[in-house]
């Protein structure tokens, strides 16, 4: 049954899931593809791209789809704890795809080696609990992350002490209600809502 | 509410004027809802359902999550002012279980491996009733799900056959659902023909329900071209830089 027979897909053909595209001595199956008794389908929805040299056929999706962390990707999150040499990040949306939740483990880690460049003898300096945080991901599997960047770091941080945000001060945050003075990594968009 | 009709099928027309293998009017348009992940607004005859799906997402509770493969979640809800009488807000047995038939029509289609230990949402919420709710609710969330961009093995097509004046009839409408002998929905994966889902209520013989099963699934045949119509259509006007529908 299906529109196997008399349909033929070509380059830059639309296809939604379930789609026939070949057999599986034809092509290898790319992204947005699945392979199933021996034939190709698509998986997604949208324009089918083959690959003639390497026989790779893949679905360029037209739609959205849902957001799968990868190395180098920027993630923005909050800091739920510092323990040791770890700080823990309850990670909420990727850079790019602010409108959706992320599809994966929202628990993100920064071992303190990746904190920045310099030498961090103590992790309480560079982060306060519930600080929003701007990372770049460096392992996608176990989630961890990096700051060691100007633009990462510490976007929003509230004071220990009264909980108001605290205003940036050169290289450090102040409390605009009682004053005290705080350290953190600061990301050069500190303030300014630039994921 | 509409009392019987004396015949449901008068020179070889329905009440509505189709002929039996005939499927009400279908309008199905896709990415409706700006805030949903994937969405669908389908209407079938008097039925007007909207779908949206979330996710994958976080799983609460926690212990019903997988380890090894995402969960689909779906319900199935029917408004107030949806039927005649007005009808109780809230789950009760018969949505309940509608709900749970149509997460097992899903289940099969979508792969699940690539998002362990998440959640898909699927809602359906039926805005109008009048006889194939969940058929309707199946082509809808569908057409969602591959909105919300979800890798599925293939959308799933549903329709219902049914006997009134002992003839098979295709997508009863209200008045041969409410007194007709029979009603047999059905869902399928179109590519394949396999079943996801096959209820019945009433009574068919074993030729009739051949029969009939065979009609059912050419309509889905039909559903199914009008689901690739409907995610072409969101697509072409995305391309063209056109608003989307309901924003």
């Amino acid at each position: 049954m299906g529109d196997e027979i008399g349909s033929k897909v070509e380059e830059g053909s639309f296809v939604t899931p379930g789609g026939f595209i070949g057999t599986s001595e034809e092509f290898l199956t790319g992204t947005g593809t699945y392979e199933e008794k021996g034939k190709v389908y698509a998986s997604t929805t949208g324009i089918l791209n083959i690959n003639t040299k390497e026989r790779i056929v893949s679905v360029k999706p037209t739609v959205k789809t849902p957001p799968i962390p990868k190395v180098g990707d920027i993630v923005v999150g909050r800091v739920l704890d510092i323990k040791g040499s770890m700080v823990f990040v309850d990670v909420g949306r990727i850079k790019g795809s602010e409108d959706r939740e992320i599809a994966a483990s929202e628990q993100g880690v920064i071992h303190v080696s990746n904190v920045k460049e310099a030498y961090v003898s103590e992790l309480s300096d560079e982060f306060g609990y519930m600080d929003i945080i701007k990372a770049k991901v460096i392992d996608a599997k176990a989630m961890r992350l990096s700051t060691s960047a100007k633009d990462l770091g510490v976007i929003k941080a509230i004071c220990s002490r009264c909980k108001v945000g605290m205003k940036r001060k050169n290289d450090r945050l102040e409390c605009p209600n009682c004053g005290r003075i705080e350290m953190r990594k600061i990301s050069e968009d500190y303030g300014m809502g630039i994921i | 509410m509409n009392a019987k009709p004396e015949k449901f099928i008068i020179d070889g027309l329905r009440l509505d004027g189709r002929r039996p293998d005939e499927l009400r009017p279908l309008k199905i348009s896709a990415g409706v809802l700006k805030r949903a992940d994937g969405s669908c607004y389908l209407e079938l005859g008097a039925n007007k359902v909207m779908a949206a799906v979330y996710g994958p997402r976080q799983v609460h509770p926690r212990h019903m999550q997988d380890a090894t493969k995402a969960i689909v979640r779906y319900r199935y809800n029917m408004a107030s002012f949806s039927v005649g009488d007005r009808k109780r807000p809230g789950p009760d047995r018969r949505s309940i279980e509608i709900s749970k038939v149509c997460r097992d029509a899903f289940q099969p289609v979508v792969i699940k491996e690539r998002h362990p230990r998440l959640a898909i949402d699927v809602f359906v919420e039926v805005l109008q009733a009048g006889a194939g709710t969940r058929t309707a609710g199946i082509n809808a969330a569908s057409v969602a799900l591959a909105d919300a961009g979800i890798a599925m093995k293939s959308l799933v097509a549903s329709c219902a056959v049914g006997k009134v004046d002992d003839t098979l009839v295709l997508d009863l409408m209200k008045e041969e659902d409410n007194y007709g002998q029979a009603d047999m929905p059905i869902a399928v994966i179109p590519t394949t023909g396999e079943i996801t889902l096959l209820q019945m209520d009433g009574h068919l013989t074993r030729d009739e329900f051949g029969t009939g099963f065979k009609m059912a699934m050419e309509g889905c045949q039909k559903i199914h071209e009008a689901q690739k119509e409907a995610l072409a259509k969101c697509y072409q006007m995305k391309d063209d830089g056109g608003e989307q529908v309901g924003e």
